[in-house]
């Protein structure tokens, strides 16, 4: 079952003799429980290609759709992109990106809180989230009182709050050692196997694209066609 | 969760500070309120106690606050028999600075008469009122004298035998009470060592003037003499019938006894359009300064505190939080800064009203102004914070 769709996608920032083109017709398709990889070097549109999924930047001509509903579409855009994306989809960063006066709790129950669920269930929601991604015993602690690893599935178990049909990951890996970083990526096959989200995970960290299940290849601007790197 | 308190938690100990900076400018700006309010209630301390209903000065002043008037004493018994009148009584009002015991005594000195207890002291707080015609006072608390004190004035020593509290004179001077004849002789008499300098002024220009020029002996005899109006007062008090119309008897005063009359009502007026007016205009100019640095402070925190949260708000603006819960965020904060700071000043207030130069009189309805003051200055503080962190795009996030 398709959950993201992406058709001739394109952006272009600035007009004119400065005009650049980022991202050019590009083309993407994402089922449910797959493991997909972007793969570029930097400054190739990997990032304008995720953050135009996000719905973070607008595409300058193109479609885009997250189960089924497609929330741009040539011009035209959802009205409410913020209550688009916390129903549709989760988000983690290089940086871990966690609200840095919330403790390791808070941070998975203000996910929660945003779409409208508070009290014990969101409690016990992020309760489990943590304990399944073994940072359980860490809840209550700020995040610049966790290491690296524990902020980054930290940030997981924000991402899976909601239960997103999509989770896009930019960069999940870099800021971490080899051996952190792959354990970030198993939990990703985990999270798509058992979860059923699809993952998007921009990366240049070639040490992490075992385990994908498609991988693009981002070059100036240009989306290569999905290389199925798995059996499924 | 409070995403608010949950921030503030993490920096309480500045967050901390803000708010005492910020009380401490709040309690200046009820201070200056209760100033004013002090300014009115010393103007009218005198008036309020006296229980009179008119007050009749010379002809053409409006004293005795106001200006000097200076009337006979023997007055009374005219101003008694206007129709209208149950009672007059003499009043004298003016301002000494003696030295006590190493130390300069300011205050005000009231002369009223025993008989009608008009103009005395309304309530004596410690010992008692006075029960003799001579050498004794009633003095307020703040001008530090204790029962039983003695006090030279002029020819003779005056004994505390009661003291008043809050009774003072419109320039925040303590109110020390007389007998009207007792305040005549402390203003008129002069003290033996006046005496005998005057007399030997006089020997001298008698002695050179008696043998070339004795046209001039009457007149420097005249000028030298002691005591020449021992028995002025300031001001005549009335207190009207129970039915008489207080209109009718001030033009009746005014048009046949040659003197001008007012009703305590005017005469309070008086005061407040006076010296009273000028300090009103000064105190509010402060109040307002006061009022827009505070603002100026708030908005300058409130900004600083939006501007390091940018990134977090960005990220919760990325996982799809609404503008409600980031205007949330911003706002609560800027009511705890106001509102903390309003309680740090009412607690800064109370506790240091009691030792400020001058009455600081600060009531309810100066608290509750000065609440919804702080409520909008909140408000329009936040402004510029809310602005930028409105503005500020979710993916600004992202960036590391």
């Amino acid at each position: 079952m398709e959950v993201v769709h992406i058709e001739n996608l394109t952006k272009v920032y600035g007009e004119g003799h400065t005009a650049v083109t980022a991202l050019r017709d590009a083309n993407l398709t994402v089922r449910r429980g797959e493991l997909t990889a972007l793969l570029g070097p930097s400054g190739s549109g990997k990032t304008t290609l995720l953050t135009s999924i996000a719905g973070i930047i607008e595409p300058t001509h193109g479609r885009v759709c997250i189960a089924g509903t497609c929330f741009y579409d040539n011009g035209w855009r959802v009205r409410d992109l913020r209550k688009f994306r916390r129903e549709h989809l989760g988000f983690i960063f290089q940086s871990h990106n966690l609200v840095p006066f919330l403790t390791a709790r808070e941070n998975v129950l203000v996910a929660l809180q945003i779409n409208g669920v508070t009290g014990a269930k969101a409690v016990r929601i992020a309760q489990e989230l943590l304990d399944y991604l073994g940072v359980g015993e860490r809840q209550s602690h700020l995040p610049e009182k966790l290491s690296g690893g524990e902020q980054q599935r930290v940030a997981i178990a924000r991402a899976l709050a909601n239960s997103p049909p999509v989770i896009l990951a930019d960069e999940p890996t870099a800021a971490l050692d080899t051996e952190r970083g792959q354990s970030v990526m198993a939990l990703f096959r985990q999270i798509a196997r058992e979860k059923g989200s699809a993952v998007i995970c921009v990366t240049h960290d070639h040490r992490m694209i075992e385990g994908f299940d498609h991988i693009y290849h981002v070059k100036d601007g240009r989306v290569s066609d999905g290389q199925q790197t798995t059996e499924r | 969760m409070n995403l608010a308190v949950r921030d503030l938690r993490q920096h309480w100990g500045r967050f901390a500070l803000s708010c005492l900076g910020v009380g401490l400018l709040l309690s200046l700006v009820l201070s200056f309120a209760g100033i004013y309010n002090g300014f009115i209630a010393d103007a009218l301390a005198l008036i309020d106690s006296s229980g009179a209903d008119l007050w009749v000065a010379q002809k053409d002043t409006r004293g005795p606050f106001a200006e000097l008037s200076r009337l006979p004493d023997d007055v009374r018994y005219r101003i008694a028999v206007v129709p209208g009148v149950r009672e007059a009584s003499p009043y004298i009002f003016y301002t000494v600075q003696r030295p006590w015991q190493g130390r300069l005594l300011r205050f005000v000195v009231v002369g009223y008469d025993l008989g009608t207890g008009m103009g005395g002291p309304a309530q004596v707080v410690a010992g008692r009122g006075i029960g003799q015609a001579h050498y004794e006072m009633v003095a307020d608390q703040k001008l530090g004298l204790r029962v039983g004190d003695v006090v030279h004035l002029g020819l003779h020593d005056y004994t505390v035998v009661g003291l008043t509290r809050g009774m003072v004179g419109s320039g925040g001077d303590p109110v020390a009470f007389f007998s009207y004849q007792d305040a005549e002789e402390i203003q008129f008499v002069k003290d033996n060592w006046a005496i005998r300098n005057a007399r030997q002024r006089a020997l001298a220009a008698y002695t050179q003037a008696l043998p070339t020029q004795p046209m001039l002996v009457p007149g420097l005899v005249q000028r030298f003499a002691d005591n020449p109006e021992l028995h002025n007062v300031n001001a005549i008090l009335v207190r009207l019938a129970p039915d008489a119309d207080p209109a009718a008897v001030v033009a009746a005063i005014n048009r046949w006894e040659y003197f001008t009359a007012s009703t305590t009502a005017e005469q309070s007026a008086l005061m407040l359009q006076g010296s009273v007016a000028l300090a009103r205009r000064q105190t509010g100019l402060f109040r307002v300064l006061l009022t827009i640095v505070t603002t100026v402070i708030v908005a300058q925190i409130i900004y600083t505190m939006t501007l390091e949260k940018l990134k977090p708000i960005a990220l919760l603006k990325l996982i799809g939080a609404p503008n409600r819960l980031v205007t949330g965020l911003v706002l609560q904060q800027s009511l705890a800064l106001g509102l903390i700071g309003y309680v740090i000043a009412l607690v800064v207030g109370n506790l240091t009203y009691d030792k400020w130069p001058r009455r600081v009189l600060v009531g309810l309805p100066d608290q509750l102004l000065l609440l919804g003051i702080v409520i909008a200055i909140c408000l329009v503080a936040s402004a510029m914070g809310l602005r930028k962190a409105l503005r500020v795009e979710a993916g600004a996030a992202l960036v590391g």
